[in-house]
């Protein structure tokens, strides 16, 4: 039941990115681009990651998303008609994307004895935060400094367009 | 469930969103799709992996996530300011 969900999940995630590609409405796009995005926090919900479902969810697809719309709505210049660029490098470019995955999916092949256990268990925000102020509290707290500056950067840009 | 087909369901849609910023021409698409590449590594992170160790690597990555999107939007939109255009081909000048 939870390994259907996962593939059902998974093909959903896989179909809207798979549309995103062909899609020329920067909207629509976006809106696919969510539907994976959610797709993904199911498939979260079903591998026991509960906390990160709701991350996923609040972060990727309500906070990410956001700052995307707002983006669009921002920039009259990601509406304009795209041109056709030249067939041969969509082509190349999905070549490269199909070796990309041969070669993932053979370095992986060392997984195929190794069995995830299947049952619904509960990993609370209590062991996260055990993990995340604990083991890993040094990279928690440079993760602050990773946020600030790029708070710091994005205010800079962002200033810099005014004078000019 | 396999450990195998997880992580062949991750690289699947990894490729995919690499096949997307591979073809589209335009920087506000290829930012998407970038984003969807960090989101299929942090499947493959928290499917891999059922301890809370990695979930915790997840949320870490979030935050990643989110200050990647800040930066690369504020990033495109001083590009449009400058050049007027969000098509890649037409960016060519490393001088704004």
């Amino acid at each position: 039941m939870i390994a259907a969900a996962v593939y059902a999940l998974g093909a959903l995630a896989a179909l809207a990115t798979l549309l995103m590609l062909f899609q020329r409405n920067p909207v629509k796009a976006a809106m696919l681009m969510l539907t994976a995005l959610l797709a993904t926090a199911g498939i979260y919900l079903a591998l026991s990651a509960q906390l990160l479902a709701a991350l996923q969810i609040i972060l990727y697809a309500g906070a990410i998303m956001t700052l995307f719309i707002v983006a669009l709505t921002v920039l009259p210049q990601a509406w304009r008609d795209h041109p056709a660029r030249a067939p041969f490098i969509k082509v190349l470019g999905l070549a490269a994307a199909a070796v990309i995955l041969t070669e993932l999916v053979q370095a992986a092949a060392a997984l195929k004895t190794a069995v995830r256990p299947t049952g619904f268990s509960e990993t609370g925000a209590l062991a996260l935060a055990q993990q995340l102020f604990g083991r890993f509290a040094f990279q928690f707290e440079l993760l602050s400094l990773v946020i600030l500056a790029s708070i710091v950067g994005a205010v800079a840009l962002a200033a810099k367009r005014r004078d000019a | 469930m396999s450990a195998y087909n997880l992580a062949a369901l991750s690289f699947l849609l990894f490729a995919l969103a690499a096949a997307g910023f591979l073809t589209c021409g335009s920087l506000v698409r290829m930012l998407m799709f970038l984003e969807l590449m960090l989101n299929a590594a942090n499947l493959a992170l928290v499917a891999l992996n059922p301890q809370p160790a990695s979930q915790a690597y997840a949320v870490m990555l979030f935050a990643i996530a989110a200050a990647e999107a800040g930066v690369g939007l504020a990033i495109l939109i001083t590009l449009a300011a400058n050049f007027k255009t969000l098509q890649a081909e037409n960016i060519k000048e490393l001088k704004g």
